[in-house]
């Protein structure tokens, strides 16, 4: 940010070739498991190279188990190529889940304890001043709850816009608010319009959902201020992808006329 | 017949520059009759030959000054000051000098590198400004970390490992703007010298290099004012007499104003927004008797960069240096030195819903002491120490922001000692060494909480400990070796070895450092780096050393380096030691430079070969990889031609292997984001840098108390588009297609500026 805009005014960008290596594709592993009735997904999917289009292969024909510390153990079924879901497990809070995959001849193992509730008390439009344009305002979900004093939290919010998804990526932790009531802005690209309807889920995910969520933004690329990197994954034997255990629960709103 | 043991007498003193006042550094003082006997007067100006009673003729011999001579009689100690007269003649000055002629030759240094200031003037570098930093990445060894980066590299060490002084003071951020200007001035200084390898046991504290920057004292004869006006920055300097031939003084200062261009924008933020810095330099010394000089320097500047106000950074440097020259004797010089040094950055964030302040400081009180004792014509003992204490805030934010409270990052505190000594002596006519050791030692002190982490981070063990309490103490020796030896008048073979040691490590997990990169101690978690360098090198003169040619070769081996897990958060926390990997790394390379000191034509040719990798466990899969550091090939030109009295022009040329960098080898979906695919650490390469900048200054009609010229440049001359990053994005007109988008910071810029002088 700090070198962005000061050089807005006399830098230049072009799309070039870069010559990239074709790499063996590596497994992408993303689960969820929420204290909602069930079932809960497992998709597998594949990297491909980066000259290829963006349709990325599913894994089929997995093993995929997920296991609770009180020895419930579920095998989940292949619904569509590459989406697995749980037959009867039932998440619940403070509860550990165990993932396992096998693919391919490897195996991968990953963990995910869910956190404490935290409840999700308010949703509402939130309204700024774009500070590039002053004349225009910006509407964005705002959520807000109190968080626990005690201990670490992690939070994950997903926005439903219009029943679309936003792929938007939202996580924040309690280090500098740990107690205070904290109203969170989800600030995405778009600014909501006069009669969208919003669906916001807060999830209290735990630290190693919220390393991996925070991490990711490096590895989209598009920033220089870091060494790129693969997000931080909790899934052994160099899968991507994360495994989260976490609470959800939902708030709507519409956005009214002015 | 009874041999009697001849008396041995000393002839010393201190030598200026009779026009100004000024102290001269490294005047070569020889003896007419004895071939191969001769010093190097300090960095004070000061001498001191001891020889068997007899009569002599005494040289004093300094580039861009007529040599003066005076004959003696050497029957009892002879205090002798010397004020040597500039030649004037523009075709005798030149761009990289040694003190002597074939100083570079005879000097028991390897890896040192003195350039003379003045000519300095000549290089035009970014937006017509001269630069010294910039004009030390033109020599070779040494390399820019990019366009907007915010340091340089030397031998392969990272931008944290060279010590950077001004008048003795540590100077912890040494750019402006994001790394397009140096905080030097260089209407203020008189002096910088680099050194590579073979680091005097004086310095200590970086592993890579020391670039000794000095300040003017200050004209003690008259009153000058002199300055200029460019397009993007303007300087003026003002120095003059406290007391005629006693004390001067000497007031500099520069100011930018790139951000009146801001207010050309048609964007109302852009408008209300700001890019500046400023520098002031000042320096005041006075003689309190035949033996007794102070000094007392000060440097200040600050950089403000604010969007609107929603976002405002500024940092800033402030060093201060109280010194005291006393001379014991014709053989005893001392040098005490009070210094404190700051350097801090404040952030500003208003935007929205966020709205809160982050602050950060470092800041040093140095005590030192050096004698330089000459007891006879074959030996320099040079002695003494050093002590520093630190203090550093990493982050307090104050928050007026409902959403954040207050915090405090524990501040540290560190206390850094160190002892030397070092001898240079003449085995023989063609035999010279420096033999030496600087004993460190690095405690990190209380009061505060000091934690230990586990293999996944977290915190596994805490300690409380009160003010003035030592948490953990590394001691270390440092020794150095240089040795010399002339295959004849004009050529020599030089080899060194030496072992630097650091303690304060700058963490930085991009590609450049930032302003807000932060500076932690070595502790209970983090050891000291440990560079070791050994380095042969060839030197020759020829043609009456109108040219220079010199080859050295280098190996060095890094332990405890540092780096960071993948996504370390680095700035604002408390557990940042969690989040670094350690290993050890090593570079090598060889140098190949040629000068032309005198004629119409000057300049100098620079070849670097080298390479330089890391192996830290837990990065790459343990295997080794490139630091971003490795520049394979680096070559610079730099070429100086005085047409006549009126025209001068100039032209460099700089080419370097593009640094190791970062790149997906594949992509994925995760939620509904295309993700890239990182397999190796450094495993490609940025496309190689290259650039031509071209100059011409014309001097107008001397006046007889003024004098003026005009400087053109254009730097970038023929418009290369250098990569300063490439990023990934999804093909904004296919979505289903990633590609790689090249931002390239400058073009060609033409630029034109007025200096003065009353």
């Amino acid at each position: 940010m700090v070198i962005g805009l000061s050089l807005l005014t006399i830098s230049c960008q072009k799309v070039i070739n870069v010559d990239l290596n074709s790499t063996s594709p590596a497994i992408v592993i993303v689960g969820n498991i929420n204290d909602q009735p069930g079932p809960y997904t497992v998709t597998l999917n594949q990297t491909v190279n980066f000259s290829d289009p963006n349709s990325f292969p599913p894994v089929s024909g997995a093993f995929v188990t997920i296991a609770d510390n009180t020895g419930n153990k579920d095998t989940l079924t292949e619904v569509s190529p590459g989406t697995y879901h749980t037959k009867k497990l039932q998440g619940v809070i403070g509860h550990s889940y165990y993932l396992t995959v096998t693919a391919n001849g490897l195996t991968y193992t990953a963990s995910s304890t869910m956190p404490q509730l935290v409840p999700f008390d308010t949703l509402r439009v939130y309204t700024l001043t774009n500070p590039f344009k002053t004349k225009d305002t910006v509407q964005f979900p705002q959520a807000g709850f109190k968080d626990p004093a005690a201990g670490n939290n992690y939070y994950r919010f997903i926005e439903t816009r219009n029943d679309t998804l936003l792929s938007r990526i939202f996580v924040l932790d309690d280090q500098y608010s740990s107690g205070l009531f904290i109203n969170y802005t989800l600030r995405s690209d778009t600014s909501l319009a006069i009669g969208d309807s919003v669906k916001v889920e807060m999830q209290c995910i735990d630290k190693g959902t919220y390393q991996y969520l925070s991490t990711f933004y490096v590895a989209s690329g598009g920033t220089t201020e870091v060494t790129p990197a693969n997000p931080v994954s909790t899934i052994s034997n160099n899968a991507l992808g994360y495994f989260s255990a976490h609470t959800s629960r939902y708030r709507s709103i519409k956005v009214p006329n002015q | 017949m009874v041999a009697q043991a001849q008396q041995k007498y000393t002839i010393s003193g201190t030598i200026k520059d009779s026009g100004s006042g000024e102290e001269l550094i490294g005047v070569t003082v020889e003896v007419k009759e004895l071939p191969g006997v001769g010093e190097a007067a300090n960095n004070y100006g000061f001498y001191s030959i001891t020889l068997n009673e007899g009569n002599y003729t005494i040289l004093y011999n300094y580039l861009g000054y007529k040599t003066d001579s005076i004959k003696i009689s050497l029957h009892h100690n002879i205090k002798h000051n010397v004020n040597l007269t500039s030649s004037g003649s523009a075709l005798e000055e030149v761009n990289v000098s040694a003190a002597k002629a074939n100083a570079n030759v005879t000097s028991a240094q390897t890896g040192m590198v003195q350039l003379d200031v003045k000519a300095i003037s000549k290089i035009p570098v970014f937006f017509g400004e001269k630069d010294v930093l910039k004009t030390v990445e033109l020599i070779p060894g040494v390399v820019s970390a990019g366009d907007g980066g915010n340091g340089f590299y030397v031998r392969g060490g990272a931008a944290d490992q060279n010590l950077i002084l001004l008048d003795e003071a540590t100077v912890y951020n040494a750019y402006h703007l994001l790394g397009f200007f140096s905080v030097f001035n260089s209407d203020a200084l008189k002096d910088v010298t680099l050194y590579k390898s073979g680091m005097p046991v004086e310095y200590g504290g970086r592993l890579s290099s020391v670039e000794d920057v000095r300040m003017n004292d200050g004209n003690d004869q008259s009153y000058h004012v002199s300055g200029g006006i460019g397009l993007i920055s303007s300087r003026l300097n003002f120095e003059g007499p406290i007391k005629k031939g006693k004390g001067s003084f000497l007031v500099s200062g520069r100011r930018t104003y790139a951000d009146l261009f801001l207010k050309l924008s048609s964007n109302s933020s852009l408008r209300n927004s700001s890019l500046y810095f400023y520098d002031l330099n000042a320096k005041g010394n006075y003689t309190l008797g035949e033996n007794d000089r102070i000094y007392l320097s000060g440097y200040f500047g600050k950089d403000a960069l604010g969007i609107d106000n929603v976002f405002g950074i500024n940092w800033g440097n402030a060093t201060a240096t109280l010194r005291w020259n006393h001379i014991f004797g014709p053989k005893l010089f001392s040098n005490t030195s009070l210094i404190f040094s700051n350097y801090n950055y404040n952030v500003d964030i208003n935007i929205a819903s966020i709205d809160l302040g982050i602050q950060s400081t470092i800041r040093d009180w140095n005590l030192k002491e050096e004698f330089q004792y000459y007891p006879n014509s074959k030996n320099k003992i040079i002695f003494g120490f050093s002590s520093t204490y630190h203090t550093i805030i990493p982050g307090n934010i104050v928050s007026l922001d409902s959403n954040v409270k207050n915090t405090n990052i524990q501040t540290r505190y560190a206390w850094e000692n160190a002892v030397f000594a070092s001898d240079e002596f003449k085995v023989s006519d063609r035999l010279k060494f420096m033999a030496g050791v600087r004993l460190t030692s690095f405690s990190l002190l209380g009061p505060g909480t000091f934690y230990t982490y586990n293999s996944q981070g977290n915190i596994a063990d805490s300690a409380k400990y009160s003010s003035g309490q030592f948490v953990k103490t590394y001691i270390n020796p440092e020794p150095r070796f240089n040795a010399t030896y002339m295959l004849n008048e004009s050529s020599s073979i030089k080899a060194s070895y030496d072992r630097n040691v650091q303690n304060m490590h700058l963490l930085s997990n991009s590609t450049s450092a930032n302003p807000t990169n932060l500076w932690i101690p070595s502790s209970n978690n983090v050891q000291p780096e440990i560079a070791d360098q050994v380095s042969l090198g060839y030197y020759k003169n020829f043609l009456d050393n109108k040219y220079e040619f010199s080859v050295e070769t280098y190996y060095k081996v890094m332990q405890n380096q540092i780096d960071y897990k993948d996504g370390a958060q680095l700035e604002l926390n408390e557990n940042v030691e969690s989040e670094l990997l350690f290993g050890h790394g090593k570079a090598y390379g060889a140098e190949f430079f040629l000068k032309r000191k005198y004629g119409k034509l000057t300049g100098w040719l620079g070849y670097t070969l080298s390479k330089t990798e890391l192996q830290i466990p837990g990065i790459n899969n343990d295997a080794w990889y490139p630091a971003t550091q490795d520049i394979t090939n680096a070559v610079d030109v730099v070429a100086i031609y005085e047409l006549n009295e009126r025209w001068t022009f100039s032209a460099t040329f700089i080419y370097n292997t593009g640094y190791p960098v970062t790149f997906p080898s594949g992509k994925y979906e995760v939620d509904g984001n295309v993700l890239y695919y990182y397999t190796s650490r450094n495993g490609y390469r940025m496309p190689a840098y290259d650039r031509m900048d071209v100059g011409a200054t014309y001097k107008c009609k001397k006046h007889k108390h003024y004098q003026a010229d005009w400087s053109f440049s254009i730097y970038n001359v023929y418009d290369r588009w250098n990569a300063y990053t490439i990023t990934f994005q999804q093909n904004p007109n296919n979505p289903q297609e990633t590609q790689a988008l090249l931002t390239s910071l400058f073009g060609i810029i033409p630029s034109i500026s007025y200096d003065f002088k009353f």
